[in-house]
């Protein structure tokens, strides 16, 4: 047992998995002599070496690229983007290549690779370092999208992004690196993924959310319980596949449903769920699903960025609204 | 611990040498205090502690050359060396330590439970919260639970006839409906002022049953307008058979303005102007209003019309009229004046668009030029439906009707 930061916790999935895995290997911008530019891959280069633990130069199509040869061929690379507003240049290998690698070739190539990127604002960084484009890559067939908000389920929800014989995105909230040490036992133990995680039990509202506004929506949670009502909190940990059963089975119950995110409104994940529940779960609504997100515009800088990410004022707000439906 | 070099001293110097230390092993030195002097080619330089700490070796005696970048103090340094974990931005941090009963769901919540501290699988996050509503298992539509809202309802009242017993629309206006479920207090689509329950009296049948029913459909639907006149019958001779004139006049402002001449259907918004001009005509009788037409009113002659509404009275009254001579009427007649009642908003009935009403003539004071007169005057309402029709319309057709009626003959 260690209390340990979110930061700490992926460095030790990737150590675990390293020792145990002779087949995994770590790439990326800085992440060996340097250990990341958070610090995640801290010590992994002297500990594994420099063919395991390869700096690569700043161009993040081939960091995707290699990564992908490196899986066709047995590796289990583990890739880091610096940050999530530079996954553009890579999106060529991950769209056209990396998910449709097992079915291109009829399941004779699989490309177990994951693709780590810190995400979303709330760390006062320029431009390019603060974006959530989470829907952008859950919209390609063939990816998995999973984003933490533990360092308990960082830690094993990696280990399982690891271990899965397809790609998986994994979205690191950047402002919830060092926001809180939890105790966790590192003994190898993986996370199942697409599953959603309940963190909150209620009976009046279902909220899910995922990544740093876990953190809001848990403060808000714990507000609104002052004032009588009770909210269930689901984590959905993983961003596709959405695990709608769980989601369903909550709605069933509290009638209501309010939907957080960081990213912006259109075309969020969001939407999917809602659409989702609408379809499958209507007649059990008392109240029409609420919203609360980014702005559909670009987050701003680090003097507007805490006016733009949905606060837990915002989410009160709208859990209140809902009820008084 | 930290190595600190000699540095550039200026002049892009190569070396220099040791003149004195001003500390020793194990002295806490501050910043800025002076450390060393070197003597290089030019000048004796006082070099100054880098920053606050212990120095633990000197690496270097007096005398000694020492070159620029090569190691000079070790200091174990009270200045913090703790990584601020990025290269951009403020990664926040915080001592906070969290303890969560997360578990997986998706799998009737036996998933793998997550490393939380207590183990538990948050079945006792709910700890002293009250229970929701019975509502709780409640699946209705949602335009079910916007009507039910709307009309006073409690949903779990109702028994759901839709697809897996969900409550649709129809059971909530079935509810409603049912007398013993009125709604306590009278809403927009409620309307209808709900009696006060009383017990006897008789159940409404035949004609008073019929009219309950048009004019309940004709206040809902109808958006009626009633405009009101008065007509001059100042220059009548010695004829006084005023309904026969009344139709002509209607004929006539039928042709000044056939916009009142017509059938209008709500539902699907199709006005229809008509050629021929049937008049019905409003006769109460004890059973009931009934309202026999009049045909091709602007074809025939006034003793043919008086005819007509003799032979059609006699019929309504004695009960033998035949459904022909009450169906398709254009435009409506109701002529109350013989008892009492100068003016009145009768009631349009659909699918016509508009009614006349006649009222109690009487005797009035007219100004004519700078005299005044007694003149035997017609009051006229008429009414017309406000959807299809304009104030316009109604109004030049009012206006047919006074010119016509107040010609001599």
């Amino acid at each position: 047992m260690a209390k340990v930061t979110m930061i700490e916790a992926i460095n030790r999935a990737h150590a675990w998995e390293m020792s145990h895995d002779p087949s995994v290997v770590v790439l990326g911008q800085d992440v060996g002599l340097n250990g990341g530019v958070f610090r995640a891959t801290a010590g992994l280069q002297e500990q594994f070496g420099k063919d395991r633990v390869q700096d690569t130069p700043l161009a993040e199509g081939m960091i995707a690229g290699m990564a992908i040869g490196m899986a066709t061929q047995g590796l289990r690379p583990v890739a880091e983007i610096q940050f999530m507003g530079f996954i553009y240049p890579a999106l060529d290998q991950i769209g056209n290549h990396m998910a449709r690698m097992r079915n291109r070739t009829r399941g004779r190539l699989t490309c177990p690779v994951v693709i780590r990127m810190p995400h979303g604002g709330g760390i006062h960084a320029p431009e390019h370092h603060s974006e959530c484009l989470e829907s952008l890559l859950a919209h390609h067939a063939g990816l998995r999208v999973v984003c933490p908000s533990s360092p308990a389920r960082a830690y094993g929800l990696l280990l399982a992004a690891i271990r899965d014989p397809d790609p998986v995105i994994f979205l690191e909230p950047s402002r919830l690196y060092r926001l809180v040490k939890q105790e966790i036992n590192d003994d190898g133990q993986a996370l199942p993924l697409n599953v959603c995680y309940r963190l909150r039990e209620g009976n009046d509202v279902t909220v899910v959310t995922w990544g740093a506004m876990v953190t809001d929506t848990l403060r808000a949670a714990e507000r609104l319980e002052g004032e009588g009502v009770s909210c269930e909190v689901l984590d959905l940990a993983t961003l596709s596949p959405i695990d709608h059963d769980t989601i369903i089975e909550s709605v069933v119950k509290t009638g209501r449903l309010v939907i957080v995110h960081e990213a912006p409104r259109n075309c969020g994940i969001g939407a999917e769920i809602a659409a989702t529940v609408a379809e499958r779960a209507l007649y059990d609504l008392h109240a029409p699903i609420k919203r609360v997100t980014g702005y559909d515009t670009i987050i701003p800088l680090s003097r507007l960025e805490h006016d733009y990410i949905p606060n837990t004022a915002r989410i009160t707000d709208a859990v209140r609204e809902t009820l008084a439906e | 611990m930290t190595i600190f070099n000699l540095p550039d001293l200026g002049e892009g110097l190569a070396e220099a040498e040791i003149v004195r230390w001003h500390v020793n092993v194990g002295d806490a030195v501050i910043v800025d205090q002076p450390m060393l002097a070197v003597e290089t080619a030019k000048a004796i330089v006082e070099v100054p502690v880098p920053f606050s700490g212990v120095v633990k070796a000197l690496h270097g005696q007096p005398g000694d050359i020492v070159e620029t970048g090569a190691p000079l103090i070790e200091l174990e340094s009270k200045r913090s060396t703790t990584d601020a974990g990025t290269v951009v931005g403020n990664v926040p941090t915080s001592d906070e330590e969290l303890i969560e009963s997360a578990y997986a769901g998706g799998r009737g919540n036996n998933g793998h439970s997550a490393h939380s501290a207590n183990g538990t699988n948050g079945a006792n996050a709910n700890n002293g919260i009250t229970p929701h509503s019975a509502n709780g298992q409640l699946r209705a539509a949602p335009a079910a639970r916007s009507l039910a809202r709307k009309l006073n309802i409690d949903l779990t009242q109702l028994t759901g006839s839709g697809p897996g017993g969900v409550i649709i629309v129809d059971d909530v206006i079935a509810h409603s409906n049912a007398p013993s479920n009125k709604p306590s207090a009278p809403t927009p689509t409620a309307a209808r002022p709900q009696a006060t329950p009383f017990t006897g009296g008789e159940q409404l049948r035949g004609l008073r049953r019929a009219m309950a029913q048009s004019m309940t459909l004709a206040h809902d639907n109808v958006a009626n307008c009633t405009i009101f006149d008065d007509a001059d019958l100042h220059r009548w001779h010695e004829s006084k058979d005023f309904t026969p004139r009344l139709l002509r006049a209607i004929a006539a402002a039928c042709q000044a303005e056939p916009a009142l001449n017509a059938w209008f259907d709500g539902a699907t918004q199709i006005r229809r102007e008509l050629p021929e001009i049937n008049v019905g005509m409003a006769v109460d009788t004890p059973h009931g209003l009934i309202v026999p037409i009049i045909r091709d009113v602007g074809s025939r002659s006034a003793s043919q019309l008086r005819g007509e509404i003799d032979r059609l009275k006699r019929a309504a009254r004695d009960r033998s009229i035949a459904p022909e001579d009450l169906r398709d009427a254009t435009f409506m007649l109701t002529n109350f004046g013989m008892m009492a009642g100068r003016y009145a908003t009768p009631v349009v009935l659909p699918p016509t668009v508009a009614i006349l009403g006649s009222g109690r003539l009487s005797r009035d004071v007219v100004a004519v030029n700078d005299r005044v007169e007694a003149h035997l005057r017609m009051p006229l309402s008429l009414t017309f439906d406000h959807r299809c029709v304009t104030g316009g319309e109604a109004a030049r057709f009012l206006a047919a009707v006074l010119r016509d009626l107040e010609k001599d003959n």
